[in-house]
């Protein structure tokens, strides 16, 4: 009756039997005991050392470290001001060479009906909307156009899930991709809750907006903000009691996209209905 | 002969250890970049190469140096909040380090208008709209006579375009 299971290679199953068991137990505890000690020495290990080469140089040397950097950049939108006209979107594209069928930014148009929420992004907005179809039109109670981009997050999860560091958070606050050094593995595209980035068509990269890095520097402000003709879309340093976007937190209402993800995005939201995902 | 060490296996499995730890230090040391920014983990180069890109627009200010004229009536209510390359399209079309290289773009028909002042649901109810025959009869008589084609810069300067 027991053959079949005699026969049987060995499984995973500790099988009692009295020869070798006494052997197997300490060869198991002296296994355990190193694995908790790996543990502790991995968990508390640089914690010790720290505190070993601490005293006084370190208090110091952690503060200037942690010097508040000379710029904080932030971007507002305004969805008040918003009129769809998509001359972001193009200016966006011409700014940064942006392929076909991609967008670093885009433009989305909610229409709220009694019946349901319709939300289009024709091209990204880049020829602005048509007319809404005069059935939807007559149901419609609001309808509004939301622009979105990379949020720029304090806490970027794209950054998180690189496997080789090619994009990362510089300390004024932009989240950048090194071309150079991005494998194409799309990771981050997938990480990214606001469906911001993707792989360039053409380099085969990662790829994403990065607040005009290259016109932030020279002292331009983002293409998009720069041809933007009702002010819905405003960039500044946080760090400037008199930029803008310091102005706009003064008396209006905030909010993000997503808070629930704890991103904590840099781009921050005015005047959003809440229909908007 | 000589009986071999009893712990020589485990001197051959030093060996082996060294040899992989030197391999593993020598690649990783090949293959990680010189500016490798250890603090932040990213290539410290790659900052200014994203730097070095290219301007393609300008901003308001590069078009002042030489159009005082139309920025000086452009300053004006209402179309003050539009820049320039708003309609006319990237500075790098027209001029290169101060020198026109290019007529400016501008599309003087009735569609550069109503790309932002056709009238939309989704636009804000404060925004000046209009419907494509310019049918705002009600608000300017004028308009009644428009037909379909006549721009409207023919009676409105876009830099200033109040009635």
């Amino acid at each position: 009756m027991n053959k079949p299971l005699e026969n049987r290679p060995q499984s995973s199953r500790p099988v009692i039997d009295a020869g070798g068991d006494d052997a197997r137990r300490e060869f198991l505890r002296n296994f355990l005991a190193g694995t908790a000690t790996a543990t502790v020495l991995m968990v508390f290990g640089p914690g010790v050392a720290a505190l070993a080469q601490g005293g006084s140089d370190s208090a110091p040397a952690g503060a200037s470290g942690k010097a508040a950097p000379k710029h904080q950049f932030a971007y507002v939108i305004n969805v008040n001001n918003c009129i769809g006209c998509g001359n972001c979107v193009r200016a966006c594209k011409r700014e940064n060479q942006v392929p076909s069928a991609v967008f670093r930014t885009w433009v989305e148009r909610y229409v709220v009906t009694g019946e349901g929420m319709y939300v289009e992004s024709p091209n990204g907005a880049l020829e602005g909307f048509s007319q809404v179809n005069a059935g939807i039109r007559e149901k419609a109670t609001k309808s509004f156009t939301v622009p979105k981009m990379c949020n720029h997050c304090e806490n970027p999860p794209c950054v998180q899930v690189c496997p080789v560091g090619a994009t990362f958070k510089t300390k004024e606050g932009f989240v950048l991709v090194d071309p150079e050094h991005c494998l194409g593995c799309a990771y981050c595209v997938q990480a990214c809750p606001y469906g911001a980035r993707f792989i360039n068509p053409v380099t085969h990269k990662s790829d994403k907006c990065t607040w005009c890095y290259h016109r932030v520097k020279n002292g331009k402000l983002p293409a998009c903000v720069t041809v933007c003709p009702n002010k819905a879309r405003l960039f500044g340093d946080l760090n400037d009691p008199e930029s803008e976007v310091t102005q706009i937190f003064k008396d209006e209402a905030w909010m993000v996209l997503k808070p629930g993800m704890h991103t904590d995005p840099t781009c921050f939201y005015v005047g959003m209905p809440r229909e908007v995902v | 002969m000589a009986a071999p060490s009893p712990r020589s296996h485990l001197y051959r499995l030093l060996l082996i250890l060294v040899v992989f730890g030197a391999g593993f230090l020598a690649v990783k040391q090949w293959a990680t970049p010189d500016s490798w920014n250890y603090e932040h983990w990213y290539r410290g180069d790659a900052v200014v190469e994203a730097a070095a890109q290219p301007l393609v627009y300008g901003g308001n200010d590069s078009c002042k140096t030489c159009h005082k004229d139309v920025a000086k009536l452009w300053r004006k209510k209402p179309h003050r909040k539009v820049a320039c390359e708003t309609c006319h399209g990237p500075i790098v079309d027209h001029a290169k380090a101060g020198k026109k290289t290019a007529v400016a773009f501008i599309d003087k028909t009735r569609a550069q208008c109503l790309n932002c002042h056709l009238e939309g649901i989704n636009r804000p109810r404060a925004f000046p709209q209009f419907s494509k025959q310019g049918e705002i009869g009600k608000l300017v008589p004028k308009h009644k006579e428009l037909d379909a084609v006549t721009p409207c810069a023919k009676c409105h300067e876009a830099h200033d375009p109040r009635p």
